[in-house]
């Protein structure tokens, strides 16, 4: 039996050079042992031999170069400096690292464990609540989503109205300090439900329903003019005459918002509530990404006049209604495409899941997204929307050296992750899945004896 | 049908009175008189009428003479010399209409409340004390004994034409039995015209998490084990009889109920709330050969073929659904095309019943406002439904369904003087019913004037010069009427009206020469009428009139309707996706030239050949010999596998999977609720997806008996289930079955740790071992009191004398191991570990056990007993010898098996062909099916599939699904069923919106399936869906 032992550090490394600087303990002793944070890049590392798939133009046989955490050369002819660490990945195929533009890995570790759970705080006007601060870099949840190739994560808050700000995390550090990438990288706001359920499972009345979210938009339109009054307050403070107004923490962690620079992830799956957030972005004169988006294909030209960027997904779900096609949600991606709206995929699923993002993406090239799209919405895309393609998303020179070697096409669910840096950090692929895989072969080693 | 002499003694008493004394009204005999005794004559003619004695049987003018309550002849009779002659010209005599399903008088069930039965416990009410020993079952109860005449109510029925109603008591599963009565008032000795008549049973879970039965096929278990317990009662107590040494059996008045049901000589009733109800209804009829009548549901006419071939009768409610909520485009959007087509259809449904044979019996039950009766039957006479076949649905069928066609529902003589008068056709949306009569007495709904002011009147007004011609001319209805006043010049009447013979009007006098307002009033006769009168002045004047001309009423001159009947021809399963037919079944099928995974001792054959012949496979290889009248696919560039297939599903079924009333519930059946309707089923096909084990949930640690289910979409229930599946059982391990996580209130069922869940399951085995030596002994001994039939202990025998497969939920090593333990101490293997997340941990030891392990690919840590659980967990089990599948517990990943294969080769490196055998011929053979599917091999089902590329690529799409030979998925037809589907949308909607426009505001439509965000809440994708 061909028995390929993939995630072991000792074999994936083909290290062919003179400093063999292997700071991943091996699995077997790290049995009980956790992943140790990578140290920062301290010397030059190319990667040579490899296909490198940039992402943004086409890709190229040759050599990547990366040195202090980014991208110094890259090519068919790049140049090795004499000092450089030389990594050879024939046959192998470089992408940037993959970017899960939602989840929430850090915040809860197992779902049905109360105290596990840290992801939506109570009260539905929370503007002020960060996520950061809360992701505990010993999940095990950490390594099993990276050692697919996930190196970036926007883990983001839940629940209420307005759920707090996101943060864009690296998939790696001692802290959640270290780990912050950019912080806050969006607000959350889950828009009411906008249809009525009739069905007689349903035990609201109508009324109750409708009640109930009229009820929600009068609160989150109350919020937003309060932290406008606030703001428009506190600036005018600098004048003379103008008292001093205490802080109010939640209007203060919207000022960002109200002033542009950080935008709002609306959870909208249909119609109407798509429609509706819109309409309110406008009004309001903030920037908004749809997340989610189910039925954004439906008012496509909407999106695309106001330039609203959508997180698709997740692309692995049933259809919402009886009538629509079986493979609605799978088509989603490429009809956004088709009506050039700017969009990234998610997988809307359980964080310990979150490792099969690239199978989501995967899924939408099958139904219709020309496949170099498909890897476009989990690396450059959400980099694009979330305001940091300048350091990551593609290969390219001045970008964090961030990303992974594989065995092929990372969509493609047969092909493994060998190798992976962040910020040119050379990251311990070993998870407690391999830990354990490692543990139980060596039973049957033992029972073989 | 006769009545049982010791159960309703006051039933025959009526029989007897009804036939040995026609003379005697049939009531109040042994009521004594208080004060003067009421012998006013009850004998009465109704001359120069229209009666309709039954369907079809007109007589046009003629007389219906009764005497003492009863009908004593009719046609063209002269009138007994007794009797009180009324003319009712230009009226209409039908038989009394009978409500085949009511709730009249009798106390009301409890309301459901408004609680979420998710979160809020709700207890079921203590049984009686010598009942059954669930609360569900009161076959105890009969509407007889608990019927207490309401007169606001029979008023209310009688205006909408009824005169007797069947009335069903209106709690629990059995709900005890039915009485049919008469709607007059009085006391209820009087009205009861037969007791008894059927026991009733709903499908109706019981609500809150822990009572039984939670689950439609809990109810359905509960039903087939009351019956068997009845049957047992009566045996019990032969036995004990005749011999009262034995030890004595209980007392149990609700089994005793039920002895007339268990002898056939009352049938059961089941309330059915879809068409797929009724065949489960059947289905219960069938196994206890019962005498059975469905309270149907109005979605029938879609399965009509299923539901014809049960030659049942249906009382059928008329509840058509409600408009859909159009109006918007968005809104539309939560209005599926099934509903639009049962808007659509359903008031051709008592047509389609009626003209395919099946008897049917119309009820006023389920309507959401009870007097729109009669407007849904004249929908339903508009939509096809023939005026006689309409009447007999609710006249003579129902009298006959309930065993009293003798007396009731129609008008020959001797018959109960049961009737209703209308003043035109009773199915004309204009006609009224003006009088009810039941037991010969007098009901009046809308008087029948006695005169008829209408018409032309001549005027004599005192003082008035004679020569001055007045007329005056009196149209409309009688109770609003208008008319004029001409002296040369006319006046329009104001105010004009008519009652007690009294006319009264005013008009404006300025044009006739009478300045101002005058007013007039006079008493009407026939030919006359004399009144006074007051001038604007306030003088007060004299008048009179004589008839000129009678009332003609205005011919109708609006077009008769043409009713636009329903859009779109049948499909199935109704609305999205169906088809008329099955997918055609041609004699030979080949797919050329592709790459062919067998899964078989073939391996993959690349430019490859599958030969089909009448649904099975004949050839696998090379260049064979294509025969000629060969549906011939090219499989250049493509992929062949056989249909995969889900060890653990949980589609397909309705009415919730998971029986968490009690710990042990290996008496349910997930094969009486598939839901052969349910969409996933569809999806499922178009991911390549042929067969799934339908399981039970994992709320206790004997769970109930799944069932393997192939795809055929578009096939009733019955023919979706996989024949010659041996059997299986779900059993379940650890924090489901200890109620983990089913919050703080949950502490007390037994067992609450994995020590108890192994002390439960084996003292339910040595109790299952018990069972068959106390059968045996009776066997052997033929005497005594015979042991108890139990369909729990049933179930967990077959386990033991393999005949039925453990399935069991599992996750830690340890209880993985406790099991095969406990296995092993009773002499069986535990076929399947079911999610088996710890698998890899004792890998070997289940090797040697022999049992399987079908496993989700790479899900973990949505609790925490599966905080160890590592994808490399099948290549694990796969390398220590244990026979792998991979499942999906989801509709969602049914979707993509082909994809969690090729999981197996990323985590542990198992070689693609073998992957590939963890979604076909290993769960194949964990369901023990192998010899007919899982592997393209000679001699199995035509179950393949037929990919765009490798199917482990995630870039490959299912093209093709064949099940049997046939093609139950295309990717290109599925694209034209789609356009289909939203055309039909289209059509329909605007259809909604040209009857909207003409009504107003459309109101939504209830679904009336069974919702499905109920109880799952112990199935694991639940807990794995841990989204927003």
């Amino acid at each position: 039996m061909r028995r390929k032992q993939i995630l072991c550090a000792q074999q994936i490394v083909k290290v062919v050079v003179t400093v063999a600087l292997c700071i991943l303990v091996s699995t077997y002793s790290a049995a009980g042992s956790d992943q140790i944070p990578a140290k920062p890049q301290d010397h030059t590392i190319a990667l040579v031999g490899g296909t490198i798939h940039k992402v943004v133009g086409p890709s190229v046989e040759g050599t990547i170069v990366f040195d202090g955490g980014k991208i110094i050369d890259l090519g068919a002819n790049a140049t090795i400096p004499e000092v450089a660490e030389i990594i050879d990945v024939s046959g192998k195929h470089i992408y940037p690292g993959l970017i899960s533009a939602d989840t929430y890995i850090g915040l809860i570790e197992i779902g049905a464990v109360r105290a596990t759970r840290d992801r939506t705080e109570t009260g539905d006007i929370n503007p002020n609540i960060r996520a950061e601060v809360a992701v505990n870099p010993e999940s095990e949840l950490i390594p099993v989503a990276r050692a697919n190739g996930i190196t970036m994560m926007v883990t983001s808050p839940s629940g209420g109205l307005i759920s707090g700000t996101s943060a864009m995390m690296m998939m790696d550090g001692w802290t959640w300090e270290e780990m912050t990438f950019k912080a806050p990288a969006a607000m959350y706001v889950s828009w009411p439900r906008m249809t009525i359920i009739t069905a007689p499972w349903f035990t609201r009345s109508e009324e109750e329903q409708k009640n109930e979210r009229d009820k929600s938009l009068q609160e989150l339109k109350d919020a937003f003019r309060n932290a406008r009054a606030y703001m428009t307050a506190k600036k005018a403070e600098a004048q003379e005459d103008v008292p001093y107004h205490d802080v109010d923490m939640r209007w203060e962690a919207m000022i960002p918002v109200l002033e542009r620079t950080v935008p709002v992830v609306v959870w909208a799956t249909e119609v109407q509530q798509i429609q509706a957030a819109v309409a309110w972005a406008e009004q309001e004169n903030i920037r908004i990404i749809i997340g989610g988006g189910y039925d954004a294909w439906r008012v496509a030209d909407l999106l695309k006049k106001k330039n609203i960027p959508v997180l698709a997904g997740g692309i692995h779900r049933l259809p919402m209604r009886r009538f629509e096609a079986y493979d609605e949600s799978f088509v989603l991606p490429a009809k956004l495409h088709d009506a050039g709206i700017q969009f990234a995929i998610i997988t809307r699923g359980s964080p310990a899941s979150e490792r099969n993002l690239p199978y989501h993406a995967a899924m939408a090239a099958a139904y219709g997204l020309p496949k170099e799209e498909a890897l476009k919405a989990i690396t450059l895309y959400p980099a694009q929307i979330f305001g940091v393609a300048d350091r990551i998303g593609s290969l390219e020179v001045g970008k964090d050296a961030t990303l992974i070697v594989t065995t092929g096409d990372p969509l493609e669910i047969i092909n493994n992750v060998e190798m992976e840096f962040i910020q040119g950090r050379k990251i311990d692929l070993t998870s407690r899945h391999t830990m354990l895989y490692e543990k139980y072969k060596e039973k049957y080693r033992r029972t073989k004896e | 049908m006769t009545s049982h002499p010791v159960n309703c003694p006051f039933a025959i008493l009526q029989v007897f009175l009804v036939l040995l004394a026609p003379s005697q009204r049939a009531a109040g005999q042994t009521i004594p008189v208080e004060g003067i005794r009421e012998n006013t004559p009850t004998v009465y003619a109704l001359t120069n009428v229209r009666i309709i004695q039954a369907p079809g049987k007109v007589v046009e003018k003629g007389t219906l003479v009764i005497r003492d309550g009863k009908v004593e002849s009719v046609g063209s009779v002269t009138p007994p010399a007794d009797a009180h002659v009324r003319d009712l010209k230009g009226m209409t005599i039908y038989p009394g209409l009978i409500d085949s399903y009511s709730d009249y008088g009798l106390p009301k069930a409890p309301e459901p409340g408004t609680d979420n039965p998710q979160r809020e416990e709700r207890k079921a009410p203590e049984p009686r004390g010598t009942g059954y020993w669930s609360s569900a079952v009161m076959a105890h109860q009969h509407a007889d004994e608990l019927f207490r005449p309401d007169s606001k109510k029979a008023k209310k029925l009688r205006e909408l034409g009824f005169t007797s109603a069947l009335i069903v008591p209106t709690e629990g599963i059995f709900k005890g039995t039915s009485a049919l009565v008469n709607l007059a008032d009085g006391k209820a000795n009087e009205q009861i015209v037969r007791a008894k008549v059927a026991h009733h049973i709903a499908l109706e879970r019981q609500r809150g998490r822990e009572t039984y039965p939670g689950s439609l096929m809990g109810v359905i278990a509960l039903i087939r084990q009351t019956l068997l317990d009845a049957e047992w009662y009566q045996k019990a107590h032969q036995a004990y009889d005749e011999d009262p040494k034995l030890t004595r059996p209980e007392f149990n008045e609700t089994l005793a109920a039920l002895q007339d049901v268990i002898t056939r000589k009352t049938p059961i009733a089941i309330e059915a709330s879809d068409e797929l109800d009724f065949l489960r209804a059947h289905n219960i009829a069938e196994e206890f050969s019962l005498k059975l009548i469905v309270r149907g549901s109005g979605h029938e006419y879609k399965r009509l073929d299923a539901v014809k071939a049960t030659q049942r009768s249906i009382v059928l409610p008329i509840n058509f659904p409600d408009v859909p909520s159009v109006q918007t485009p968005e809104e539309a959007l939560q209005v599926s095309l099934t509903e639009l087509r049962h808007w659509d259809e359903a008031p051709e449904n008592p047509k389609r019943l009626h003209e395919a044979g099946i008897p049917i019996a119309l009820t006023s039950a389920t309507l959401k406002d009870q007097e729109t009766f009669l407007t849904h039957v004249r929908r339903a006479v508009e939509r096809g439904l023939s005026k006689d076949a309409a009447l007999a649905a609710l006249t003579i069928m129902p009298a006959r369904f309930f065993g009293v066609d003798k007396q009731l529902g129609s008008l020959g003589v001797g018959k109960v003087a049961n009737f209703i008068v209308t003043d035109g056709d009773l199915f004309d949306e204009k006609t009224k019913i003006r009088e009810t009569w039941i037991d010969g007495k007098k009901y009046e709904v809308n008087p029948i004037p006695e005169v008829d002011p209408r018409g032309g009147w001549i005027v004599n007004i005192a003082d008035q010069p004679e020569a001055d011609t007045i007329m005056l001319d009196l149209k409309g209805e009688v109770d609003t009427l208008k008319g004029t006043i001409t002296k040369k010049k006319e006046a329009k009447l104001t105010k004009a009206s008519f009652s007690n013979l009294r006319l009264s009007f005013s008009f404006t006098g300025d044009s006739l020469g009478y300045p101002g307002v005058v007013r007039m009033t006079a008493n009407v006769a026939a030919q006359n009428l004399i009144g006074n009168g007051e001038w604007a002045d306030g003088k007060t004047f004299v008048w009179s009139a004589k008839r000129t001309a009678p009332f003609t009423p205005e011919p109708d001159t609006s077009k008769p309707k043409t009713p636009e009947m329903a859009s779109f021809p049948p499909v199935y399963p109704h609305g999205e996706f169906g088809r008329p037919d099955l997918p055609y079944l041609p004699d030979a099928v080949v797919v050329k030239n592709a790459t062919i995974w067998t899964c078989g001792s073939n391996g993959k054959i690349e430019n490859g050949d599958l030969v089909v012949k009448k649904g099975e496979i004949v050839e696998v290889g090379k260049g064979l010999k294509i025969p000629s009248d060969a549906l011939v696919i090219d499989g250049t560039g493509k992929h062949v596998t056989p249909g995969l297939i889900d060890a653990h599903s949980h589609m397909a079924g309705t009415g919730g999977l998971n029986e968490a009333g009690q710990a042990i519930s290996a008496e349910v059946r997930i094969g009486d609720v598939i839901d052969s309707d349910d969409i996933s089923i569809y999806r499922a096909l178009a991911g390549g997806l042929t067969t799934a084990h339908v399981m039970h949930g994992s709320a206790n640690p004997i769970g109930g008996q799944c069932q393997v289910i192939k795809m055929r979409w578009g096939m009733p229930p019955d023919g979706l289930k996989f024949k010659g599946a041996p059997p299986t059982i779900k059993f379940a391990l650890g924090e489901n079955v200890k109620q983990s996580n089913w919050g703080d209130r949950y502490i007390t069922r037994y067992p609450q740790t994995r020590m108890g869940v192994e002390q439960i399951m084996r003292d339910e085995f040595r109790a299952a071992l018990d069972y068959e030596k106390a059968w045996k002994k009776f066997q052997k001994e033929g005497s005594g009191i015979p042991p108890r039939r139990d369909l729990e202990l049933d179930a967990i025998l077959d386990i033991l004398r393999g005949g039925r497969f453990i399935h069991c939920h599992s996750y830690r090593q340890d209880e993985i191991l406790m099991l095969m333990r406990v296995a092993e101490d009773f002499g069986f293997k535990v076929q399947v570990f079911q999610h088996i997340l710890e698998g890899y941990k004792v890998a070997d030891i289940m090797a040697k056990h022999g049992v399987g392990g079908s496993s989700f690919s790479d899900w973990w840590a949505y609790k925490f007993e599966v905080y160890d659980a590592i994808p490399y967990n099948g290549a694990l089990m796969y390398e220590q010898g244990v026979v792998v599948s991979f499942n999906s517990d989801s509709d969602e990943l049914a979707r993509r098996m082909n994809l969690e294969a090729a999981k197996a080769v990323k985590y542990g490196g198992v070689p693609e062909q073998d992957a590939l055998k963890f979604v076909t011929l290993n769960p194949a053979k964990q369901l023990k099916v192998d010899h007919r599917v899982g592997s393209i091999e000679p001699g199995k089902d035509a179950d393949f599939v037929v990919w765009s590329g490798n199917p482990l690529s995630t870039y490959s799409i299912c093209e093709q699904t064949w099940i049997d030979g046939r093609k139950f998925f295309d990717v290109e037809e599925a694209h034209e069923l789609y356009e289909q589907t939203q055309q039909q949308r289209a059509v329909l909607i605007q259809k909604v919106l040209k009857k909207t426009k003409d009504k107003g505001k459309g109101e939504a439509t209830k679904s009336p399936k069974r919702g499905s965000g109920f109880d799952h809440s112990s199935l694991e994708s639940n807990l794995k869906e841990d989204q927003p």
